[in-house]
């Protein structure tokens, strides 16, 4: 396939998606959409990462710290003095509605990242991973010690508050009533879709090559006249904004937050998705969630894994057996699909193409 | 640039997949109750950090099913459900919304954890869903009893326990210097409440105290700087893992103040953990406040209760150890929750059954220990507020003096 064939392909693929992601809540129940919220939040923080560790190369484990910082940003605003008391921190009476802080938490959490990016400058590969490790170990820990500021350990809770949007009466979109769930989805979803159309644009020109040539040498890239400093800040700031806009709709998703809502697992969580969704692709990134979301569930015999046989389902009952099984179903996906779900897509295409030729030759 | 052909067709199938239509309830009462079975369901830490907790669950599970084979309660089978949240709030509210909407539980009972049940309480009592015997002694699940009518604990509050701490010290030793080691949550902080409540108005004070996070591998320095504060009573309000570690450090540093220890670490097998094989000479005299029968004790050998306890684990836990106080504690649970229903009869409803919560009076729990009663008002959110002081004396605990109540904290 040419390029021009496959931007197209690309192009169709997005909006057949698009589509089949819009009418999808009318065939499920809101329960299961408010799943799919969080697969959506998901691909969003994948999006982000895959930007900074499939395309530039470096390597985060600290991914849901900067959802965190997303998280709390969304939580401090929204509660508004509500959470503070009369002599709140915050000058505005009331919170502040969720939607706007969609965006501030992106970029608190951009900024962040920038800020992050400097440093990480003179690190590189394990070194690198293991800073970013210390952020997602140590945030936590500070968030309790802010106590006035965060709610310490017992968190933010944003269920029932006026500044929730469907929270206590369904909202009406387009002359439709949404209750919170379905609410939920589309809100999720079309922030997702919007930023992974972002994601490409930005990885498809100038820049993209950029973050690419600093990922395969750096050596090459500087001669070539990439600003190594400039391209990898770069990439932790989109990508830290990204895991801050995930955080900000965990939040608002989850109605909750505290220290414990963003565990050092998640950052693993999200660097596992990233590989089984294939780094340096996008679309596999939405099977990477959908392995965040629902497979410690299966692991647990429920969902799809309930229809498997009795004794089966049975032995997921015991004590330790989801993480075992968590453990060996990422086994195999790695020794099947070594390069993830995007790796199959591409093996996949090139396989079309190569029969194409054959034939026309 | 490698553009996938197949993908929107192949996630179209995907989330066609996971989107297979679920059953829904079809009848007029309450969800989660037919002729024959009364779904509870609840989360519980089967992995991750806490995974430990799990044999709360497990054992109020065990209950159940030995009244199911029983012939359950109104002909009504029990299934509880137990999904996992490994230990995270933001799990736990996933996973009692899949309760509520998705699988339709009548009651979402014995959930563990303080935040983990703070996070999902506005929801349960906004969708009108009991909120029974949350596993978790945090004094506001009691006391906030009227703003969420839904929602009822189970075990003696920490600020309690704090306050009988409190109150012994105050009138046993006079002047006593306490030292506190604290969780840094609202679990440790009830605890340091309720002794400083318990203490005021006496000659006794608190010289130090030191907080440590969940997530902190020791609390070595912790206990050097407690030392440092010359007290003769250290207080311990950690979890097993930090419990034991405070033992091990104040025995390395010589240091032999009174040690008092709270109920969520004082299981008979922690205490043998912490005395490390008869090395630690810290522990003796240790207290701590019960209300369980521990497992491991020989006084109950005979006891009708624990026979009850290790035949019903031997049947329906297989593999767990018996020895783990946590699956008295959800048999305790259990059995309080089936007596709930014997009362609601023929036609439960989740009115019904709160109503019925908050007017429990209930004595002979085979699970607790003797003379304990279970007792609820309509303003009083605290069923159990009775515990028993004991001393580790040989190897075991000693209990002594009578039951210390705490009513209406």
């Amino acid at each position: 396939m040419s390029p021009r064939v496959k931007q197209i392909v690309g192009l169709v693929s997005f909006a057949i998606f698009a589509v089949v992601v819009l009418v999808v809540p009318a065939f499920i129940g809101a329960f299961r959409a408010q799943q799919l919220a969080y697969v959506g939040i998901y691909l969003i923080a994948l999006l982000g990462l895959n930007i900074l560790t499939g395309y530039t190369g470096q390597i985060s484990l600290g991914h849901g710290a900067f959802m965190a910082i997303g998280g709390y940003t969304t939580a401090i605003l929204m509660a508004g003095n509500e959470q503070y008391g009369q002599e709140g921190v915050l000058a505005v009476s009331g919170g502040m509605k969720d939607v706007w802080t969609i965006p501030i938490a992106g970029l608190v959490a951009g900024i962040a990242g920038l800020l992050f990016g400097l440093p990480a400058l003179r690190l590189s590969g394990l070194y690198l991973a293991l800073a970013t490790f210390a952020i997602a170990v140590a945030l936590p820990s500070a968030l309790k010690r802010f106590e006035e500021f965060t709610g310490g350990g017992s968190g933010i809770n944003l269920f029932g508050i006026p500044e929730l949007t469907a929270g206590i009466s369904p909202v009406e979109i387009f002359g439709r009533e949404l209750v919170f769930n379905d609410w939920l989805y589309y809100l999720c979803w079309s922030i997702a879709l919007v930023l992974f159309g972002v994601a490409w644009l930005i990885l498809r020109g100038r820049t993209g090559l950029a973050f690419r040539a600093v990922r395969d040498s750096e050596t090459a890239a500087v001669s070539s006249g990439v600003s190594l400093a400039q391209y990898k800040t770069l990439a932790f700031g989109i990508s830290a904004a990204y895991a801050g806009v995930a955080g900000s709709l965990f939040a608002i998703a989850t109605t909750f937050v505290n220290p414990d809502t963003f565990p050092i697992a998640l950052s693993i969580f999200l660097l596992v998705g990233v590989v089984v969704g294939g780094l340096g692709g996008l679309a596999g990134l939405v099977f990477g969630a959908i392995f965040i979301q629902f497979l410690p569930l299966w692991a647990q015999g429920e969902g799809v894994f309930s229809r498997l046989p009795g004794f089966i389902v049975d032995r997921t009952k015991e004590p330790g057996a989801p993480a075992i099984i968590y453990g060996v179903v990422l086994i195999l996906l790695m020794f099947f699909l070594p390069n993830g779900v995007g790796g199959l897509f591409r093996r996949v295409g090139q396989a079309l193409t190569r029969w194409r030729y054959s034939r026309t030759a | 640039m490698r553009r996938p052909a197949l993908v929107a067709p192949v996630i179209a199938c995907a989330l066609a997949l996971i989107a297979l239509p679920v059953g829904l309830a079809g009848s007029a009462a309450d969800p989660g109750i037919t002729a024959d079975t009364i779904v509870l369901g609840g989360t519980s830490p089967l992995t991750g950090p806490a995974a430990a907790y799990a044999s709360v669950a497990r054992g109020a599970k065990a209950y159940l099913d030995s009244i199911n084979a029983k012939g359950g309660v109104a002909r009504r089978k029990f299934e509880y459900k137990i999904v996992d949240d490994a230990y995270n709030p933001a799990q736990t509210v996933q996973a009692t919304r899949q309760l509520v909407e998705s699988d339709n539980v009548f009651a979402v009972f014995n959930s563990l954890g303080t935040e983990h049940n703070q996070a999902i309480r506005d929801y349960l009592n906004q969708a009108k869903v009991p909120h029974l015997f949350v596993a978790t002694g945090a004094t506001t699940f009691g006391r906030d009893a009227g703003r969420y009518p839904w929602t009822i604990g189970f075990q003696p509050s920490y600020q309690a326990e704090g306050l009988v701490y409190g109150r012994y010290l105050a009138q046993t030793k006079r002047g006593a210097r306490i030292a506190v080691l604290f969780q840094n949550d609202d679990y440790g902080k009830d605890l340091l409440a309720g002794l400083k409540r318990g203490i005021a108005q006496s000659s006794a004070r608190i010289v130090a105290e030191e907080s440590y996070d969940v997530t902190a591998p020791d609390v070595q320095s912790q206990i050097g700087e407690l030392k440092a504060s010359r007290a003769n009573v250290l207080a311990i309000f950690a979890t097993p893992k930090f419990a034991i570690q405070s033992y091990v450090f104040a025995n390395r540093l010589n240091w032999r103040p009174l040690m008092v220890n709270n109920s969520v670490s004082g299981a008979s097998n922690i205490m043998v953990l912490a005395s490390e094989g008869g090395k630690n000479k810290a522990v003796n005299g240790s207290l701590t406040l019960n209300f369980l029968k521990d497992p491991t004790d020989p006084m109950w050998r005979r006891d009708v209760g624990m026979r009850q306890y290790r035949s019903i684990m031997s049947r329906y836990a297989k593999g767990a150890n018996v020895n783990d106080v946590y699956h008295v504690y959800g048999m305790a649970v259990a059995f309080e929750t089936v007596s709930l229903f014997r009362r609601l009869g023929a036609n439960p409803t989740r009115a019904g059954l709160m109503a019925r919560a908050r007017s429990i009076t209930s004595a002979g729990n085979p699970f607790l220990l003797p003379g304990i009663s279970v007792k609820t008002g309509r303003r009083d959110g605290f069923p159990i507020q009775q515990g028993q002081l004991q001393r580790w004396r040989g190897g075991k605990w000693i209990p002594f003096g009578g039951l210390w109540s705490s009513n209406r904290l």
